[in-house]
């Protein structure tokens, strides 16, 4: 038997950006062929105030990329006495996967977060560094699952609006909305795809003007396990800085 | 690639309530060259039952033909239309006869029951091993895309026109990610008083 | 053995003399009050910059005399020294430059900039021992001071850097020849809200009094970079219209008495 490089470990990720959100999720069950490795291994990450990043694919290749990312991230924020922008975060993303083109990391990467203008943005990569800014994207084990669904919902693909004179716009949904709609894709996922299931992890970036009332409904609706998770998050990462994340976790199926 | 992608194309059924619905795609391809976009791979039994034939386009017509055929024999020997359980089995009999040289089709069946127009679906895989499902069955090249779809838009007991677009906003949204499907698309609205067939216009690339 | 003389210490670029000094970088330092004057003023809209263009011969062709040069579309600079040094700075500020904008699709800090001239004037003496990728040495320190002008998101900003490797943020710096009375007339004349315009005179102002030549459009050149425009030396006609503006100044076509 050769030695074999790579690995599918399974999994989703999914990000949606709003007028002054972005919302990165992926699910977390890590699996290697038919067996389960862990119901509860992380494949999103908060990098600064403004930028989550998601990872999906070769779990091995997604942890030492986002190693990575987080060290240029501090050197740059050394070098430049600031935090790097997202735009720049997603350039530079770029350049370390196509360093890598010929023994590339296997991630499916997707970030999210808000932009020099405050506005949501979600950027999407594939395992060279090909990228584009996006309203939306999923990868990884269930993306042909969920992007249809996306386009739908985000894009209003197929739809006819019901005023002609004012269509909606793409990335403009509140974000109760958004959030319905992400746990709508991974409860979806979960029904038909076995590599995706267990828990949900979604990260929730705002901007200063981004209406929290969604989020404080689901901390007051929420069990007492959710209602601890999303507290301890807020504290942690609520700075004195504009920008808040959250963090919300949900259940999925775990069969 | 697989012979099942060789000529593309995707089905869907549902139940609603009293109702079923089956709509299929218009493309039919040669590989990723697409040759026409009038082929359809749904057809009827009955008056109230339907079946489509994604997959290999020279097993769809044979098929075709065959279920013609042995529906009509059906009908000679009983004095009555099959109904959709039976014609299910009927299915599933026929490609499993062909257990070491298949037909490279997976058929969806929809309808209802003549006598009390409980609504039915079905599904099979290409050497016939059967799936009631009683929400939904998906198949051809887009299945996948249209399981996401699906398994978010569909819900129970859906009226015949709720379910007309729950169906069409499966089939439309799951193919136009399909390189291999879509190119305009034909459902059937089977209801206990009648049918209704309606062409979608859907993106041509 | 006898310490009072430099002469022991003044050889090796990176060896420090008893009293702590590295006699090379001050006589670099040095260098720079023989070469042309060059200003810098900020404003809270843009940073102008102003050279002399001395001349050595009549025969010479002052418009081959590059004094301010373009690093990046935001960023640009003034040199007093040693020009051919201060290419070599200029050239690794315009690569360092574009490499930002490659690895991070944005702009570099003028700050940024400025540090990485510095990080490259630091060099001297480097690749002895050093299993450098390179092998060539820098021999000595740079003979040159930079006025990096520039404009970012912090605003329009000017640095001053000089061989030792050391950059300073001024609102308003001479360097050269001149520098000592052009500074205290900069100290004098300067205020927070000057207008672009009133930036431009100053400069030309300072340089007229501290230039042995008549200031004309031929022997200065202005430069300056703002939100709008970003940086660029100004063209002929725009220094004229500059000139003319200087208080008590006699059309230059007025033959020379």
């Amino acid at each position: 038997m050769s030695f074999s490089p790579y690995t599918q470990n399974g999994g989703t990720i999914l990000a949606i950006a709003g007028k002054d959100f972005c919302v990165v999720a992926g699910d977390t069950r890590q699996s290697e062929g038919f067996s389960i490795q862990s119901r509860y291994e992380t494949k999103v990450w908060r990098l600064n105030e403004k930028a989550t990043i998601a990872a999906n694919g070769f779990a091995a290749d997604c942890k030492q990329l986002v190693k990575r990312v987080k060290w240029r991230l501090e050197t740059y924020k050394h070098a430049h006495n600031r935090e790097m922008p997202l735009k720049s975060i997603a350039r530079m993303v770029q350049t370390m996967l196509y360093g890598k083109r010929f023994f590339p990391f296997y991630s499916y990467v997707i970030i999210g977060g808000i932009d020099d203008d405050g506005t949501g943005a979600v950027y999407g990569f594939d395992p060279v560094g090909s990228y584009e800014r996006e309203t939306c994207r999923a990868a990884g084990a269930a993306q042909s699952l969920l992007q249809p669904f996306l386009d739908n919902q985000i894009y209003f693909r197929n739809q006819q609006p019901a005023d002609p004179t004012n269509p909606p716009i793409p990335g403009t949904l509140p974000l109760d909305n958004v959030l319905a709609i992400v746990t709508d894709s991974f409860t979806g996922a979960t029904e038909r795809h076995i590599e995706v299931g267990d828990a949900l992890e979604m990260y929730v970036v705002t901007n200063s003007n981004c209406d929290l009332g969604a989020l404080q409904q689901i901390t007051q609706s929420a069990t007492k396990t959710d209602l601890e998770q999303v507290a301890r998050e807020e504290a942690e990462f609520n700075g004195p800085k504009s920008c808040k994340t959250f963090k919300l976790l949900r259940q999925l199926k775990k069969d | 690639m697989s012979i099942m992608e060789y000529n593309g194309g995707s089905v869907v059924a549902m139940r609603g309530k009293k109702c079923v619905a089956i709509a299929g795609d218009l493309r039919l391809g040669n590989r990723n060259m697409s040759l026409a976009a009038n082929f359809e791979k749904v057809f009827p039994i009955t008056q109230k039952l339907y079946v489509g034939l994604p997959g290999l386009a020279t097993d769809v017509l044979t098929l075709r033909d065959t279920f013609r055929f042995r529906t009509n024999m059906y009908k000679l020997k009983e004095g009555r239309e099959i109904e959709p359980n039976t014609f299910a089995h009927l299915v599933s009999s026929t490609l499993y006869e062909r257990r070491w040289s298949p037909y490279f089709v997976e058929p969806v069946v929809a309808g209802l029951d003549p006598n009390n127009s409980e609504p039915f679906i079905a599904a099979t895989d290409l050497i016939g091993c059967l799936n009631f499902a009683k929400d939904f069955v998906v198949s051809g090249t887009a299945s996948d895309k249209m399981f996401g779809m699906a398994e978010s838009l569909w819900e129970p007991d859906l009226e015949a026109e709720d379910l007309f677009e729950t169906v069409s906003q499966t089939l439309l949204n799951g193919v136009d990610r399909d390189a291999l499907s879509g190119w305009g698309a034909v459902v059937h609205l089977i209801t206990p008083e009648k049918i209704i067939t309606r062409s979608l216009k859907s993106r041509m690339d | 053995m006898c310490f009072l003389t430099r002469s022991e210490y003044d050889r090796g670029v990176s060896t420090f003399s008893p009293e702590g000094r590295l006699y090379q970088v001050e006589y670099a330092i040095e260098a720079i009050k023989l070469g042309s004057t060059a200003v810098g003023v900020a404003t809270p809209h843009g940073v102008v910059l102003g050279v002399e263009k001395r001349s050595q011969s009549p025969l010479l062709l002052s418009t081959s005399i590059e004094k301010i040069l373009t690093i990046d579309s935001h960023i640009g600079c003034a040199m007093s020294g040693l020009t051919a040094d201060a290419r070599t700075m200029v050239d690794h500020a315009r690569v360092v430059g574009q490499n930002h904008r490659f690895s991070y699709d944005e702009p570099l800090l003028v700050e940024s900039c400025s540090q990485s001239v510095c990080d490259l004037a630091l060099r001297f003496g480097e690749g002895v021992d050093e299993q450098d990728d390179d092998e060539q040495m820098m021999s000595r320190p740079f003979g040159v001071s930079l006025l990096l002008a520039g404009i970012d998101e912090r605003g329009p900003q000017l640095y001053h850097t000089d061989p030792s490797g050391t950059f300073m943020r001024y609102d308003a710096k001479a360097i050269g020849s001149g520098s000592e009375a052009a500074q205290s007339e900069l100290l004098d004349k300067y205020h927070k809200n000057l207008s672009l315009e009133d930036a431009q005179v100053l400069v030309l102002g300072v340089l007229k009094q501290v230039m042995e030549e008549r200031l004309d459009e031929h022997n200065v050149q202005l430069a300056q970079v703002t939100q709008e425009e970003s940086f660029r030396i100004l063209p002929i006609n725009q220094l004229q219209n500059a000139i003319s503006r200087l208080p008590n100044q006699q059309p230059t076509q007025e033959p020379q008495q």
